[in-house]
């Protein structure tokens, strides 16, 4: 397996950090875009773009109550998200430990 | 790896260039202790605040009616010292809270809400049943005893009804609302004057181990 193989639209830093960040909360749960973005550490718009990417794959749902100021613009992991995640570190904790040398006394 | 390159970088195609395994796992990490440490509630600061309220009301409750001959009940200052620490453990609790939850939205707010309603009617209940037993002409050590350990059913149904709420069971809660249940029902066999007694040092101390053995439990 080679770093290629990862899922794309997960394995760029920004949107990793949105994955895993969302996936720390129970199923059912969701959090506000002023929170997240206070999390990750992205201006507004850059995370935006990245929630977008995320949404288009259908690893999140944003979800908007309220209208103008008042607003609050809530983002989510789905299931298929959620699974996306758990895939993606298998394959990550794969790539580790096959890149990572024998432990010294062992035979090859 | 340029992590915060990453971070800041406007998206597009190429983005993950320069982003190696090693690199993305530092960063899962990073992300989980982060969203670990800010999201959760600390729960320990919430069993050291209860934990000290119960220890010292009920204490200050239990060392102002030793010895009374005949038995009065507690003293208004200790009553009004009790009053005070509930309410200000209940504005820490609300910042604790506060802290981890703001921005977090869905089932666990729903959850929290009812915890909290939960909590608020039981108190209120037994409030108004309190002063319908003192209407009624119950004896001072009957309406002592259902004064001391009435709170702490009330909170031990509480923590044993929702520790089952969530997708896991909270063992914690769980633990600890039987533990309450016990300190009720054991205080109370107790008379007007040991119940508070039990539960200052068993429901305070009670509450205040959890502030130690809930952290490894989360670990474990």
């Amino acid at each position: 397996m080679s770093e290629e193989e990862l899922d794309p639209a997960i394995h760029v830093p920004a949107r990793l950090r949105i994955m895993v960040t969302l996936a720390s909360l129970p199923d059912g749960d969701d959090l506000s875009f002023t929170r997240l973005q206070d999390l990750i550490g992205l201006t507004p718009g850059n995370l935006i773009t990245h929630l977008r990417k995320l949404e288009d794959t259908g690893y999140i749902t944003t979800h908007k109550n309220g209208g103008g100021v008042t607003g609050r613009t809530s983002v989510a992991l789905t299931l298929g998200g959620r699974s996306a995640l758990d895939r993606y570190s298998a394959a990550l904790r794969e790539l580790l430990d096959s890149a990572s040398p024998p432990a010294p006394g062992t035979r090859t | 790896m340029n992590e915060e390159a990453g971070t800041t970088s406007a998206p597009g195609s190429g983005e993950a260039a320069g982003l190696d395994a090693q690199g993305a796992a530092v960063i899962m990490q990073q992300a989980r202790e982060r969203a670990g440490s800010e999201l959760r509630v600390r729960r320990p600061m919430l069993f050291v605040t209860w934990g000290l309220v119960l220890l010292i009301g009920y204490g200050a409750m239990w060392l102002s009616v030793l010895g009374q001959q005949p038995f009065r009940g507690p003293a208004w200052p200790t009553l009004l010292l009790a009053f005070l620490l509930l309410l200000a453990a209940l504005i820490i609790t609300a910042q604790i809270v506060d802290w981890a939850a703001s921005g977090v939205g869905g089932r666990s707010e729903v959850q929290r809400g009812i915890f909290a309603l939960a909590l608020a009617a039981g108190y209120a209940a037994l409030l108004i049943e309190k002063i319908a037993v003192a209407g009624a002409g119950v004896s001072r050590p009957v309406q002592a005893v259902l004064g001391a350990a009435a709170p702490m059913l009330a909170a031990g149904l509480v923590f044993v009804a929702t520790s089952a709420v969530a997708a896991r069971l909270n063992w914690t809660r769980l633990a600890l609302g039987l533990w309450l249940l016990a300190v009720a029902a054991g205080g109370a066999w107790g008379g007007p004057v040991t119940t508070f007694a039990v539960c200052a040092l068993a429901g305070g101390g009670g509450v205040l181990l959890m502030a130690v053995v809930e952290p490894r439990l989360r670990r474990s």
